[in-house]
């Protein structure tokens, strides 16, 4: 069963995309030049915009007749940039980051088992602010993969991180994916981290 | 009681405005213009003011009152939306009527119920008018400012909660209370200092005008606590009910 399906969409006469399907539990990647609607494209994946026109199916239900907060919570959307409470430490930002969706935050081990996944080895009190901006970026991602869910969007997910940890967290990532039986789409510019990690590649806007 | 200001010595309270020109001019401060026109401009709005209320005082009419209240509702309104020419229409219709019912409903409360008079009694319901509404208005226009500040400073914290599956409500409500304690804060300040630091205006042209103290006192605590409420009301009406109208039923943003 295809995790997504597009058809016919297109968003404010800009961009017009293909008919295609996203495979389920598999690690998609999603590449294309600059402004042909990768982050976009994402963003209508998990109903934070919507088509202007055709639709978007999810595991064969139209995204518009699914409740806009479940669908996000199962979709879940990791943004480019990282965005944390910096006067807080790491704890505290996981703690925040649940609060705000209601949830019990998880177990100091459970934190750490997330933030190792995301190659962060340090104590869950350090301050945010202390962080360089790729222990930031690799802190966010951690806290997504706590806050749990059916298939996790990334855009730009290595963008702030060195060659090493960009790998590292990427392949931490998959096989906690492949071994969850979870799906993931990422959005990359770099064709070494496609080649490496992805099972299907959807090129927009033209030739690989 | 004092006498009444005479018309040819109030003139000569002008010759302070030389006292500023000439530190002006001394500190090379390149408003001397500004001076003039703000002074002459301050002097005809007022003597068109008055005008017109001597009119109104002296023919006390409801209709006039009424009226009065309207214009001025509308010319507060107006200076609000004149800011916030990009709200969608439904914030817009709730700043008016934010404005308009809490402005007039704490008048109507203060005249008829605090101080036991007829609503319509120009003397009272067009001086008060001006301050209830003024003072709605600039809470409004704080609580506002800062709302939208705060929109603009946390949008990536924004988005990233809304991707995330965080309420709109639930994200936008904080930045909502943090507006309303802003735009509400400067006036609880401004009692405390109050009586200790200066007498306040009202007052102040109570006692020049023969009123004892005490009565000059109790006004202004009243006034100042129909102030209060009337800032605090109008912005909470504004911001807890327009933030509301800033997404759509599929939870994504309009802004």
């Amino acid at each position: 069963m295809a995790l997504f399906k597009l058809e016919n969409v297109a968003f404010k006469g800009i961009i017009q995309y293909p008919n295609f399907e996203i495979k389920e539990k598999a690690a998609t990647f999603i590449t294309g030049e600059s402004g042909v609607g990768k982050s976009t494209l994402l963003k209508l994946l998990n109903g934070v915009l919507t088509p202007t026109e055709g639709h978007v199916y999810w595991v064969e239900k139209k995204l518009t007749d699914v409740d806009s907060i479940v669908l996000r919570r199962k979709v879940l959307l990791v943004s480019q940039s990282a965005v944390l409470f910096d006067e807080h430490t790491i704890e505290e930002n996981f703690k925040l980051f649940f609060d705000y969706r209601d949830q019990a935050a998880p177990s100091s081990e459970e934190m750490t088992h997330f933030l190792a996944m995301c190659s962060i080895v340090m104590p869950l009190d350090a301050r945010v602010y202390e962080l360089s901006g790729g222990e930031k970026q690799r802190v966010f991602v951690a806290i997504h993969l706590a806050l749990g869910f059916d298939a996790l969007l990334m855009d730009e997910p290595t963008s702030a991180l060195d060659e090493k940890n960009g790998f590292a967290m990427l392949r931490n990532i998959k096989a906690y994916c492949k071994e969850q039986g979870k799906s993931l789409v990422i959005v990359s510019h770099d064709k070494e981290i496609v080649e490496n990690f992805a099972d299907d590649v959807i090129v927009l806007g033209g030739e690989a | 009681m004092p006498e009444l200001l005479d018309v040819y010595q109030f003139t000569l309270v002008y010759v302070l405005l030389i006292v500023i020109l000439a530190v002006m001019k001394k500190c090379k401060i390149n408003q001397s213009k500004l001076v003039i026109v703000a002074s002459l401009r301050m002097t005809f709005q007022l003597a068109l003011a008055g005008a017109i209320l001597t009119f109104i005082f002296e023919r006390p009419h409801p209709l006039f009152t009424l009226a009065y209240l309207a214009v001025i509702t509308g010319f507060s309104i107006h200076m609000i939306l004149s800011k916030h020419k990009e709200l969608n229409k439904t914030f817009k219709m709730i700043i008016c009527v934010s404005l308009s019912v809490t402005g007039l409903a704490i008048l109507a409360f203060y005249i008829v119920v605090v101080l036991g008079d007829n609503f319509f009694n120009p003397q009272l319901a067009i001086p008060l008018s001006g301050m209830i509404v003024g003072n709605a208005v600039s809470g409004v226009a704080l609580g506002m400012k800062t709302f939208k500040e705060s929109l603009s400073a946390k949008r990536h914290q924004i988005d990233t909660l809304i991707n995330m599956g965080v309420t709109p409500q639930k994200t936008l409500l904080p930045l909502v209370n943090q507006a309303i304690e802003t735009a509400t804060l400067p006036t609880i300040i401004t009692m405390t200092s109050m009586g200790i630091i200066k007498l306040p205006g009202m007052m102040t042209g109570q006692m020049l005008a023969g009123a004892m103290p005490i009565t000059a006192i109790l006004y202004q605590i009243s006034i100042i606590i129909a102030i209060a409420a009337v800032t605090c009301l109008s912005v909470f009406c504004t911001l807890y009910f327009g933030y509301k109208t800033l997404w759509n039923e599929r939870n994504q943003l309009l802004i």
